[in-house]
């Protein structure tokens, strides 16, 4: 395999060795109304792939044969013209459109497009669009940009867990996330902690394309279930060299604080719930003979440990403990810069960028280091090599997961009678705080992520002729990641055995080849057909290994070597391989016809060798309406299109790399190896695999100043793959079969409209909304329901439902006559306060019913202002933590403020039960915990101001530009929790959605920033 | 020419066979065909069911622990955040404790493990074949003990041949199949506890070995000894615990403190989980102690009125000590990485006083003689010998070891209000295997 390219690549160099004769034409591109120049034009030879763009002042210098050649020049915002070349000089003069999008090229799996002829649904965003966006992560980044791409980070830890599903969920056990594939090559979703996605700088992105529907996303095969996101990095464009850099310093706070019982109330409402149960038992504790035992004097003896030095009964302390869990000092610094240029052969971009985002919690946060060389050399007017190659490190401060007693957020559950610091100026720590203490485990422990990644490529194209032509690619994703962890004596971990450390090492490394042929040919003017047909593989290897030990001499010493005690370690291996074959033809007939088809065979490593190779074929047509002579005359309807596509993508992702198997592995006992099964084999196990239909309406009015899309899709998975619980007496617990089904029906619309458009004043706006219902329409086909209520959660899995539904009890509100929190029985109107007998109801669906973006871009003279809003509609979420924080004062953690709504005396309506040490009233999973997630929210604003010509000149700069911007600035929602974007992190997953366990509020961050061009 | 071979070298390049690469080996794990294809494979899984029997579920403290819990009276007190144990300590148990279902889960795999040593046991050089099969057996017997007790009534609660048992599966699960054995109705108390014995007492003469960290003869004859208490077999019991006492070598420790916390098998020890920092559980441990040593946060304390049980002098309730907040916590369980014992030679004085005491009998010593033994390694004299105070001892002796709710039961005591035989006090089948289980799987009364 490797030899072969090898060989090839030989023949290549060889052959661009002939000379091809040829000529120099240069000229001048400009407005055909303002004369203006028009830089950054495309400039290329028509058959070839040889091309240039216009420098700042429009012009541009190519080689073309020295018969003449015919020059297509296009630029954004205006109409694409052909001309013909032969002299020395080509001025040509470009008509603005006002078309905007049609024109624009679009990336799609092994080639690329014009908007205006594709018949799938892709959404394309600019890299420019998202440049110096505050965030960490590029899917970040395109929260509300593009219909139909729902994303939501876990909570506001940086580098953390952000989840993106294009057009809904796809899958129950399998992967949900698309394929991210930069310049051509498959890039790695995964790695030891963290998101891998956060290694990726997007500030060389040039654009973001990403396939929706089946038919674009099809070429993808068996990784394109879930959609595809193409990321297409900044190349250089021959003329002078052009240096960006760019500063930027920002401040980070947190979107919201929950607030919990101060001092006061903590006190009255715990002796008050003490009491209570004190009487329910028969017992009245404020009669001195009978307080002894009694609840409230394991109250009191509670308070008096907690209050530590000081005094609970005269309020002496009242700390706010939800604010420590914050770093009052986040910021965010970022430095950027960037120099691209070339001449006709070479083209470069060159990048170095740092960026260090503090999270807004204690000990989190995320530097990166990074770097991209990305080089082009025409070896001769056939043959060209490149290089795209990115190198970075992150390196990160994590905390906690949200579950563990060390995350900072878990912090709130400590009572304000406890003091910050003991007399002795140390931190308060058990027994006085009532678990530990996670500002502990901060002030006293470490844990460091430091990942280097480089994901490049290396490619040839050789031209065989003007419609024939070969591409090779050779691309590598190492991921090398080092955790070092250590908590001292005094932390959650380290407690009882002098300090605990950890080293955790992974590498991954994917190493992908694509292999192609393109035809391209116009036959007698009517008729366009360009054709791809390659294959590609795909290896992925990961490997891990960790150490960890306990009884560190001192707190400096923290790394193994001082462990005095070394507790276990292990390695682990894990292999996967795709192979695929390929091919694609797009037609166009008269300029208005068009036709795709598609078809992918993938054979995966992870299935047995009966189920190994799928087919996934895909085919769409379009039909440009607005190219018809009956539409001619009118100046209404500028554009219009109709298309349809429909196509099979397959999942094989997420599920293990041997899932079909029946697998035994390695245990220990007595200092001993042994066997025990680990795995229950299912030979049968096949791809899972995603129908999808969609139909289309592209439009333009009005000369294309108002433009949008509007599709409806149907998306069906079947042959989900599932984990279906067996009979424990078997010896597992589940097994992996092809049962389930699944559907997605949505609706997607997008508007653009350029509102206003004078010389100085412009303002443009973008709409874009999805809808979009999911469903399973089967399970393992005996079950129509999986309850999911853990006594923490309800995500549920149900036929004729979202997936992950909360299907619980229906919480009744407290008993006016005693306070029981009351739940309703299956008739649903007859209430109980036994939850075991609580009839169980959908009482919650976590996935959004719409999710929509709202930009709105104004300029005046040198301003600009830019003002994205997002949002997230019709959907709920669940507190876990409910009957922790809100439980009616269950046990000693501080409680949420909306308890002094308690039941008190007989009579009183209310949604709180009776208080009740001990009590466990209504503290279950129920709807009590459940509310509604609906937001709005002020995504991204920013206002920047371009200093005026002649001051830059005279400063020798080509550009420069000021701008204040704010991420997460305001926020609108009827949710009580911290931060209504929210999937805690432990348990995220595709079924596990919309709950809510102490994870922390997203980032709010204003920053100011300067960006200068040279 | 040259066109031609770049054409020809390009489109090899596309059909190169890489579909070889598609064959990729895992390295973690073996199928399951290879593990019994093989004498040391076997040998390794029966290790691997000792690991599993020794997993936190089963009897590296849950089971213990949940014997502890629902015993508990005004002893102990779970103060914990996991609401799993404390649904059992409070006796308001839902069908979706995971504590639950993971026992129960565990519980089978090592039955299933147990059921493929058995199945593929020719494989096993014949010298060492009786010895393997000895040893699966016992794990299955016990295990199958282990489970009845949890999610049955009690044997003494009478109608054991129409309360249901469990389901007994004796094949191995293989290809991936759940086949009609495993979708079987539960047997009966009485039969589940035939399936028991018929295992211990097959196992007991070809299993040989020692006493310690893998089943023995003795270990056999211990288990059995609870068994046969259980069901009412007193002469059984006797028998059985005459056995570990006459013919095992263990010993008494002198001092009763070093029956605990060791890292290393005590001379006392019959059946004892190894521990280390490198590997095994001990949830006892993980419950009982403090953060203090490497614990939780003490989630179950010991309340004054399980300490105002013991005489003053006694050795027993010196063990015990205060915490930080001046609470009592169990010195059984006080460090982290120490042996778990699963069966002591204590116990077995304890049951062949009591069941030579029922019979009228004096099998190996008097029910006096066994009662002085322990007594005295506690510090403490004689006192009179009756049905009550061989029953008080053995709840001092083995106060938090994991028999409470198994003597409660067997005595036909109440505890917290509940009669010995009240359904709150036996599990429910654990949801998720009603609910896959074809109908076929009742759930226990009162759930």
């Amino acid at each position: 395999m490797m030899k072969s390219t090898l060989l090839l690549l030989l023949v290549f160099l060889l052959s661009g060795s002939m000379a091809w004769a040829q000529t120099t034409t240069s000229g001048k591109i400009t407005d055909s109304k303002s004369g203006a120049a028009i830089s950054n034009a495309s400039v290329i030879v028509k058959g070839t792939s040889s091309g240039t763009s216009t420098g700042q002042d429009g012009s541009f210098r190519i080689d073309i044969p020295s018969g003449g050649a015919t020059l297509v020049i296009s630029s954004l915002g205006y109409t694409s013209k052909e001309v013909s070349a032969s002299g020395t000089t080509t001025n040509v003069t470009l008509d603005a459109s006002g078309t905007k999008n049609l024109d624009e090229v679009v990336v799609v799996g092994f080639g690329t497009r014009i908007k205006k002829d594709l018949t799938g649904n892709i959404a394309k965003v600019k890299g420019s669009d998202v440049q110096n966006m505050p965030v960490t992560n590029l899917n970040q980044a395109l929260q509300g940009r593009a219909a139909g791409v729902f994303v939501e980070a876990n909570s506001g830890k940086v580098g953390e867990g952000v989840k993106v599903l294009i057009r809904g969920s796809g899958s129950i056990s399998a992967s949900n996330s698309p394929l991210y594939v930069i310049d051509g090559i498959p890039i790695s979703n995964n790695s030891y902690s963290g998101s891998p996605i956060s290694d990726i700088n997007f500030n060389d992105v040039e654009s973001f394309d990403i396939l929706k529907d089946a038919s674009a996303a099809a070429i993808y095969g068996s990784r394109a279930a879930n959609g595809v996101v193409l990321i297409t990095t900044k190349k250089g464009r021959s003329g002078k060299t052009n240096f960006q850099v760019n500063s930027q310093y920002g401040v980070n706070k947190p979107t919201h604080y929950r607030g919990f019982l101060n001092a006061p109330e903590y006190v009255a409402l715990l002796r008050e719930a003490a009491i209570n149960s004190d009487n329910l038992d028969g017992i009245d504790p404020l009669d001195p003979a009978q307080y002894p035992d009694s609840w409230l004097e394991f109250a009191e003896g509670r308070l008096d440990r907690y209050s530590g030095w000081s005094d609970w009964r005269t309020n002496q302390t009242n700390t706010n403990w939800e604010k420590k869990a914050f770093d009052p000092d986040a910021m965010t610094s970022a430095l950027d810069i960037s120099a691209s240029g070339g001449t006709d052969r070479t083209k470069y971009y060159l990048s170095l960028s740092y960026l260090n985002q503090d999270g807004i919690l204690i000990g989190n946060r995320l530097k990166r280091l990074s770097s991209r060389i990305n080089l082009e050399q025409a070896v001769s007017d056939k043959f060209k090599i490149g290089l795209n190659m990115s190198l970075s490190q992150t390196s990160a401060g994590r905390v906690q997961v949200d579950n563990e007693f060390a995350t900072p957020m878990q912090i709130v559950a400590l009572s304000p009678v406890t003091p910050f610091y003991d007399q002795d100026g140390n931190l308060s720590t058990l027994p006085v705080t009532t678990y530990n203490n996670p500002y502990i485990d901060y002030a006293e422990g470490k844990f460091k992520a430091v990942i280097y990644r480089n994901i490049g490529n290396i490619f040839g194209q050789y031209n065989f002729s003007r419609s024939l032509s070969f591409r090779t690619e050779f691309g590598v994703d190492i991921q090398n990641q080092n955790d070092d962890q250590f908590y001292g004596p005094n932390t959650t971990y380290g407690t009882g055995s002098n300090g605990y450390g950890e080293s955790d090492w992974f590498r991954g490394l994917t190493y992908n080849t694509n292999n192609y042929f393109t035809f391209k040919k116009n036959f007698s003017q009517k008729h366009d057909l360009e054709a791809v047909a390659g294959m590609s593989f795909q290896d992925y290897n990961s490997e891990f290994a960790n150490v960890y030990g306990e009884q560190f001499p001192n707190q400096q010493l923290q790394k193994l070597a001082s462990a005095g005690l070394i507790k276990g370690g292990t390695s682990r291996e894990s292999n996967s391989t795709f192979l695929s074959y390929f091919a694609r033809a797009n037609y166009k007939f008269n300029n208005r016809y068009l036709v795709t088809l598609s078809g992918r065979v993938d054979g995966s490593s992870v299935f047995g060798n009966d189920n190994r190779y799928g087919f996934f074929p895909a085919a769409s047509l379009g039909w440009i309406v607005s190219e018809e002579n009956f539409m001619q005359g009118q100046k209404l309807l500028s554009f219009l299109k109709l298309r349809g596509s429909w196509g099979l993508t397959g999942n094989a992702d997420g599920f293990g790399d041997f899932a079909s198997r029946g697998l035994w592995g390695g245990v220990a006992y007595n200092g001993t190896g042994g066997l025990a099964s680990t795995q229950l084999a299912n030979p049968d196990l096949k791809w899972e695999k995603s129908n999808q239909l969609d139909f289309g309406i592209d439009f333009g009015f009005f000369n294309n100043r108002i433009s949008g899309e509007i599709d409806v899709y149907k998306r069906k998975t079947e042959d989900l793959i599932y984990s279906v619980p067996v009979p424990g007496n078997t010896g597992y617990s589940n097994k992996l079969v092809n049962l389930g089904a699944m559907e997605n029906k949505g609706l997607e619309i997008v508007l653009n409209s350029d509102n206003v458009s004078t010389r100085n004043f412009k303002w443009s706006s973008n709409l874009n909304l999805a809808f979009n219902k999911n469903k399973i329409t089967k399970l393992d086909g005996d079950q129509t329901l999986i309850a999911g209520n853990d006594g923490r959660y309800l995500n549920s899995l149900i036929v004729g439902e979202s997936i992950g539904v909360f299907y619980g009890p229906k919480f009744a509100g407290a008993d006016p006559a005693n306070g029981d929190a009351l739940y309703y029985l299956q008739d649903g109107k007859t209430t109980t306060n036994d939850y075991n007998a609580a009839g169980n109801f959908i009482v919650g669906n976590p996935n959004p019913k719409l999710i929509a973006g709202f930009g709105n871009s104004f300029s005046y003279k040198g301003f600009e202002l830019n003002v994205l809003f997002q949002g997230v509609f019709g959907n709920q979420i669940q507190n876990g933590a409910g009957g922790f924080m809100s439980a009616s004062f269950d046990w000693f953690d501080n409680q949420t403020r909306d308890q002094l709504d308690r039941w008190q005396k007989p009579g009183d309506i209310t949604q709180v039960p009776q208080l009740r040490l001990g009590g466990g009233n209504g503290i279950s999973a129920s709807s009590r915990y459940v509310e509604d997630g609906d937001y709005v929210r002020l995504k991204s604003v920013t206002l920047a101001y371009n200093f005026p010509a002649s001051l830059i000149r005279r400063a020798k700069l080509t550009s420069a530009k000021f701008y204040v911007t704010g991420v997460n600035l305001l926020t609108f929602t009827d949710y009580k929790g911290w931060d209504p974007e929210v999937n805690t992190d432990y348990r995220a997953g595709n079924r596990n959605q919309g709950s809510d366990f102490y994870a922390a509020p997203q980032i709010k961050n204003f920053s100011v920033g300067l960006n200068l061009g040279f | 020419m040259k066109k031609l071979s770049i054409y020809i070298i390009s489109a090899a390049l596309l059909v190169t066979g890489c579909s070889k690469k598609l064959d990729v080996q895992p390295t973690q794990s073996v199928d399951e065909e290879f593990v019994f294809t093989s004498d040391a494979n076997i040998k390794a899984a029966l290790n691997g069911t000792y690991d599993v029997v020794s997993g936190a579920s089963l009897l590296g403290g849950d089971v213990q622990m949940y014997s502890e819990l629902l015993g508990a009276g005004d002893e102990i007190t779970w103060v914990g955040t996991f609401n799993q144990p404390d649904e059992i300590y409070r006796k308001e148990i839902l069908t979706n404790n995971s504590f639950i279902s993971d026992t129960y889960l565990q519980g089978y795999r090592a039955i299933n493990i147990c059921n493929n040593i058995l199945a593929n046991i020719n494989t096993v050089n014949p010298a060492d074949r009786d010895r393997v099969k000895g040893q699966a057996l016992f794990l299955r017997g016990l295990v199958y003990f282990e489970l009845v007790e949890l999610f049955a009534k009690p044997y003494s609660a009478g109608n054991v041949g129409t309360n249901p048992g469990l389901q007994i599966i004796l094949t191995p699960t293989v290809n991936g199949e759940v086949t009609a054995a495993n979708r079987v109705a539960r047997s009966s108390v009485q039969d589940t506890y035939a399936q028991v014995v018929a295992d211990l007492v097959a196992a007991k003469p070809i299993i040989g070995g020692e006493v310690g960290e893998y089943g023995s003869e003795y270990a056999v004859s211990a288990i059995l000894s609870r068994v046969y208490l259980q069901m009412g077999n007193y002469a059984g019991a006797r028998d059985e615990a005459n056995n570990v006492i006459e013919n095992s070598g263990a010993e008494l420790e002198t001092d009763y403190a070093k029956v605990f916390n060791n890292t290393s098998a005590s001379k006392e020890d019959i059946y004892v989980l190894p521990v280390t920092a490198q590997d095994g559980s001990n949830d006892l441990q993980v419950y009982f102690s403090i953060t203090d040593y490497g614990a939780r946060d003490g989630d179950i304390e010991i309340n004054e009125d399980h300490i105002d049980l013991y005489d003053a002098s006694d050795a027993r309730g010196a063990l015990f000590y205060l915490d930080g907040s001046d609470i009592y916590r169990s010195g059984k369980w006080k460090f982290q990485y120490r042996f778990l014992p699963v069966v002591r030679l204590g116990e077995m004085y304890l049951t062949r006083a009591e069941a030579n005491f029922r019979l009228g009998t004096s099998i190996g010593a008097t029910p006096a003689q066994d009662m002085l033994a322990i007594r005295s390694r506690a510090g403490l004299g004689a006192v009179a010998t009756n049905l009550a105070n061989i029953r008080y001892e053995r709840r001092l002796e083995l106060a938090h070891e994991g028999q409470r709710i198994q003597d409660i039961k067997r005595f036909q005591e109440s505890i917290d209000g509940f009669s010995y035989d009240a359904n709150e006090l036996v599990f429910p089948i654990p949801l998720r295997e009603i609910n896959a289980g074809g109908g076929v799987l009742t759930q226990n009364p009162g759930y």
